[in-house]
């Protein structure tokens, strides 16, 4: 919980409880909200991948963060469960005979979405009913089987014969169409993505501040305890499972516009690794973790990016007879995620939404900082 | 005699071998405090993890409100109307004082995962309703009003059991399993906490049953309708305060302590 400004009373439960409780903050997640419908004209064009690469990982990162970081349960593999999502959108899009005016109306992608998050919650469930009986390392080993089954064996072996198109289906551009918009420039995608992870994060926190997410963050802090006051753990562990599937699906239904194909590569275990660094670099039980986790990797990458292609140029132009060190430093960007997760757990184990709070609070208790803990 | 609420018959329990209860038989009625006591390591604890569902005995029958439940699982007893604490505090330490209470009402709210995603209407009603309920109901009765919004894990330990036994109430149990409410308090709060218990069981909006264990037997004595004493898992008395302080087997039971037995810490 956060402080807020002295003078700051309510008079109702429910002002009490409202999300944006004060006229700042409101103000605050407007421009908030203004910033990011603007963006498009804000950076230039070669961004906007970034940002949108940005709202990917939000929305993959957020069934992570739900599992590991609200209901305490450690999953490796989410990225089998993107991969479900992915490959159920593209597939509904490709295989199944349409009528044409679902396919003029733009209606075909809306509805592989959905039932992209449903078959990636099921997936998800499949894979989490272990949790039933097992915690913590015997439940990180059977989530990395959903990983190991799911893509090298099942999507790779069976599901990308399908067609007997070899490795990875693309879609034809303008296949994936929203209603009246087919998606096909950068700026749509990334409006596209912005509105389904404020759509999720909204969700999200909707179901932080009710029952079912308050019997996770129960099941995480002390399970014993939880089911004692009443609460159904193994349904409750499922339904977690469920939700962060959901997210996956969807997660993975959206890359698919962004790609214009879907391959398995898309969905290596070094996904499901990244995601969960994002968490414990953004912070470990936080909305804005996501966030903050999201972005600080997928920037700190870019920037890696633009500065090894740099350097490679520079090496390569004025000293061509060392060239092979810059097949060396291709490496870099991977290392670095690598240092990065170190250096937080080592020095910001609450990872940087924790940063961002104590600011707050310093702002709001201003000039009496002290008396925040 | 008023109607029995809880009812233990034959109770066995051991772990690998030991013996931890063996033969434990006894009725709670509606509306009483019924206390067990007994020196360390006697089975008061695994007696009420038996009750609760955590531990589930190798024989012997368990009913509630004249259902056996021997075989139901924890979460099922909670929703029949069965709350406890814990002897080691078992809050949930990263939510606030108050989520932990809302969690305490987790049975009574029934909002579904969509309409919690939307939350805008039906949840949002239920989870006003219910924080009425917890702060007019139980903040107020428990004078925790300053802390609600404070993390469980800084607070202090006297306020911590003070949490748990709000979070137990939030279920609106007909039964209560206090393990040790009064232990590691201070005097003031010792008497905060045994004027809450007397509340809980004697105010007509609450009427709880209570099952109590303590060690401190001035409050004991006080407060309990009736006691029963183990020792090494075996039951050896039970009866009004009165007749359990002069059965000479729990005397013999706590020799060596004799001296402190009847002394209130007042
Ligand atoms: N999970 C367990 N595994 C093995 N032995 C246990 C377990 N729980 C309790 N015991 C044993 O059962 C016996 C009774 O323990 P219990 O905790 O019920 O005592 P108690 O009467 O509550 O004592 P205290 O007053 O110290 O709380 C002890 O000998 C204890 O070591
Ligand atoms: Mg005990």
């Amino acid at each position: 919980m956060s402080y807020l400004p002295c003078g700051q009373y309510f008079e109702s439960y429910l002002d009490d409880q409202k999300w944006w409780r004060t006229p700042f903050i409101k103000a605050k997640m407007i421009f908030m909200l203004v910033v990011v419908l603007a963006l498009p004209y804000l950076v230039a064009s070669e961004w906007l991948s970034v940002f949108y690469t940005i709202n990917y990982y939000i929305l993959a990162a957020l069934g992570v963060q739900l599992l590991i970081g609200y209901c305490g349960q450690i999953t490796l593999g989410h990225a089998a469960f993107v991969a479900v999502g992915g490959y159920t959108s593209a597939m509904m899009i490709l295989f199944i005979p349409w009528p044409t005016f679902m396919v003029d109306s733009g209606l075909v992608y809306p509805i592989s979405i959905i039932c992209a998050g449903f078959t990636a919650a099921m997936w998800s469930v499949l894979f989490g009913l272990p949790s039933a009986r097992v915690k913590g390392f015997y439940l990180i080993m059977t989530t990395m089987a959903a990983q190991w089954i799911t893509v090298p064996l099942v999507i790779t072996q069976y599901v990308s014969q399908i067609g007997g198109r070899g490795q990875s289906f693309s879609l034809p551009p303008g296949l994936i169409k929203i209603g009246p918009w087919t998606i096909d420039d950068d700026v749509k995608i990334y409006y596209f993505s912005a509105f389904l992870v404020l759509l999720c994060l909204l969700a999200m926190g909707n179901i932080l501040r009710s029952k079912i997410g308050r019997a996770w963050i129960a099941i995480r802090d002390n399970d014993i305890a939880a089911e004692t006051m009443g609460v159904n753990i193994v349904v409750y562990k499922l339904i977690a499972f469920f939700v962060a599937g959901f997210f996956a699906g969807i997660a993975g239904a959206f890359w698919i516009s962004a790609l214009f194909f879907v391959s398995p590569e898309h969905y290596e275990w070094f996904y499901s690794l990244l995601w969960v660094g994002i968490i414990l670099i953004g912070g470990v039980g936080s909305i804005q973790g996501i966030v903050f986790g999201s972005a600080f990797v997928v920037i700190i990458f870019k920037l890696l990016e633009m500065g090894v292609l740099g350097i490679s140029e520079f090496v390569m132009t004025s000293y061509p007879e060392i060239g092979w060190v810059t097949t060396k430093i291709i490496f870099f960007k991977e290392s670095a995620f690598g240092l990065a997760i170190i250096f937080f757990l080592i020095y910001e184990p609450n990872g940087l939404s924790y940063r961002y709070w104590q600011l707050k609070n310093y702002f709001n208790l201003w000039p009496f900082s002290y008396t925040g803990k | 005699m008023s109607d029995v609420i809880l009812e233990a018959r034959n109770i066995f329990l051991s772990f690998h071998g030991v013996a931890a209860l063996t033969n434990v038989s006894f009725k709670v009625h509606k509306g009483e405090i019924f206390s067990i006591i007994g020196p360390n390591g006697a089975g008061k604890t695994c007696m009420m993890n038996c009750i609760n569902g955590l531990y589930h005995p190798k024989d012997g029958q368990l009913f509630l409100k004249g259902v056996d439940i021997t075989k139901m699982s924890p979460h099922k007893r909670a929703s029949m109307g069965l709350s406890r604490t814990f002897q080691k505090i078992e809050l949930f330490g990263g939510m606030t004082v108050l989520d932990n209470i809302r969690l305490g009402r987790h049975l009574h709210l029934n909002s579904g995962l969509l309409s919690s995603c939307i939350y805008w209407g039906k949840t949002s009603k239920e989870e006003i309703s219910a924080r009425k309920f917890i702060e007019e109901e139980i903040i107020d009765l428990l004078e925790i009003e300053s802390v609600r919004n404070e993390v469980t894990g800084m607070l202090p330990y006297g306020m911590q059991k003070r949490i748990e036994l709000a979070r137990a109430l939030a279920v609106q149990p007909e039964l209560i399993l206090l393990d040790e409410p009064l232990a590691g308090l201070n005097l003031e709060e010792t008497e905060d906490m045994a004027r809450f218990i007397v509340d809980i069981n004697e105010d007509k909006r609450w009427k709880v049953t209570c099952v109590l264990v303590e060690h401190d037997m001035g409050v004991v004595m006080d407060l309990s309708d009736r006691v029963m004493t183990l020792n090494f898992g075996v039951k050896i008395a039970e009866g009004t305060p009165k007749e359990v302080q002069e059965n000479p087997e729990v005397i013999k039971a706590y020799l060596g302590e004799v001296e402190d037995l009847y002394v209130s810490r007042r």
